[in-house]
């Protein structure tokens, strides 16, 4: 059975509008209550909605390849809709890994710097903003009766469709640009699965002599590399969306990426591993989150490295 | 040289690899060769990063299994290398730029020595001097070259 992106699109897209208020809704309860707990559970929210966010717009190009050529529906509005989904999304990762800096200044000493929260805030804010006029547009292009008189494709409503189109455009006339994107790819590859041997390692009874709340000071070094390759990802996806949209490997991959992700808020949230000491064994749980953490971005590698072999990518 | 491509070439092992469709030729090779490159790249910016001053209260001494990582990743990237060079050996051969990432690996290997005799003695634990802090951002940017000119490859040839 293939799985229906285009339903799966109509089902994902609530997650970054309505989760994105249910989160501003605990955060702000946090601070007004000065509950660090609250505050703690809404950055945890922040950070899933981000992910979750990733295949909602990848499964946006499935759901327009479905719709393109079906009369009375404007092509011009999905290319609108495309174009500010992508802005929000860009804000909304920004959003989910300051979400993940202030979990990991929570976990130091010093705790959480004061800036992290106001800041997760203004971004959730703006966010929420631009997400919700995504989705306005996106609405439209099913139910055009929701627009109000005199509002058609052609008016201000979202910003000019130059984004995507433009993507690719410099991917594709810059002879290396392709190529320096899939090497800055690698890099950020080797860094993150660096960094995610190191934390899982140490879990798993490697490198004994160090407490965990040292090993957790290279963490961040691990979130860059996984910028660096959402950001080239999305470059690829973006610039060559129908070589990943049908692509099994692509949809394998992502859906490795999805429970890493879930599995490294489990290690970010969970008490258990930050109390090890130098020379502590760390509980069998622990232990095997870690090994199948280590097995899911080999997983992640594995297929990135099918696409072409697997689906149909260059 | 040409003869030698030729002949590397025309083994049975480098036209299987070359001609299989099979997922587990050339597909699983190249797969096995970007673990290798996780394993002795990540271990070796792991290592380096904390050397130039990353994550200061980790202990140095804790990370010398990471020198048996990045052996590991080494020799299955040396395997698994000369099996992708002996399938292309004719075209991959003539291209500089694989000439280029074999003396940056080279040079990655000789830094490596030094850097290992630090974080295998008995001071790695205090402050590191600069000159070991010297060679591990050299051998950081080092790793990155091997990685991007490994990548050019497929590009330029």
């Amino acid at each position: 059975m293939t799985p229906n992106f285009v339903h799966m699109h109509l089902l994902l897209n609530h997650v970054p509008t309505v989760g994105t208020v249910v989160a501003l809704g605990v955060l702000l309860l946090g601070l007004a209550k000065r509950s660090e707990e609250l505050t703690r559970g809404a950055l945890a929210l922040f950070f899933a909605i981000a992910l979750v966010s990733l295949p909602t717009y990848m499964t946006g190009y499935s759901a327009q390849k479905a719709l393109k050529d079906r009369p009375g529906v404007s092509a011009e509005l999905m290319q609108r809709h495309q174009s500010a989904a992508l802005v929000a999304l860009t804000v909304m990762e920004a959003t989910g890994v300051l979400a993940w800096f202030g979990l990991w200044q929570g976990r130091k000493p010093t705790g959480v710097a004061r800036w992290n929260a106001p800041l997760v805030l203004l971004f959730a804010t703006v966010t929420l903003g631009l997400m919700a006029s995504a989705a306005n547009i996106g609405g439209a292009i099913t139910h055009p009766e929701i627009m109000a008189p005199g509002e058609g494709p052609g008016t201000a409503i979202a910003p000019q469709s130059f984004m995507t189109p433009n993507i690719g455009h410099f991917q594709f006339t810059h002879p290396f640009a392709w190529p320096m994107l899939e090497s800055l790819h690698f890099i950020g590859l080797c860094l993150l699965f660096g960094v995610v041997l190191v934390g899982n390692l140490r879990i798993l009874g490697f490198m004994k002599n160090a407490p965990f709340v040292d090993v957790h000071r290279l963490l961040p070094w691990g979130v860059w590399g996984f910028v660096i390759n959402a950001v080239t990802g999305m470059m690829f996806f973006t610039g060559a969306a129908g070589q990943y949209i049908e692509n099994p490997a692509f949809h394998l991959k992502v859906l490795c990426i999805l429970l890493a992700g879930a599995n490294v808020l489990y290690l970010t949230l969970f008490d258990e591993v930050w109390a090890l000491g130098p020379g502590d064994n760390a509980p069998t749980s622990a232990k095997l989150v870690a090994a199948s953490q280590v097995f899911l971005w080999v997983g992640v590698i594995y297929f990135g490295r099918m696409l072409p072999y697997i689906g149909n990518a260059f | 040289m040409t003869s030698y491509l030729e002949w590397l070439q025309d083994l049975p092992v480098s036209m299987w690899i070359a001609g299989s469709e099979s997922l587990l030729s050339f597909p699983l090779i190249l797969f096995l060769h970007s673990i290798g490159m996780g394993l002795s790249a990540g271990a070796a910016f792991v290592i380096c990063l904390r050397l130039v001053g990353v994550a200061r209260p980790l202990p140095v001494s804790s990370l010398r299994v990471f020198f048996r990582i990045f052996w590991a990743g080494f020799f299955l990237n040396l395997v698994t290398g000369s099996l992708l060079f002996a399938a292309h050996a004719t075209t991959t051969g003539v291209i500089p730029m694989y000439y280029i990432k074999l003396a940056l690996i080279t040079a990655g290997m000789v830094l490596s020595v030094p850097i290992r005799r630090f974080v295998d003695g008995d001071t790695s634990d205090g402050v590191v001097p600069s000159q070991v802090k010297g060679l591990a951002a050299l051998s950081l940017l080092v790793w990155v070259g091997v990685i991007t000119t490994g990548r050019l490859i497929a590009y330029v040839g």
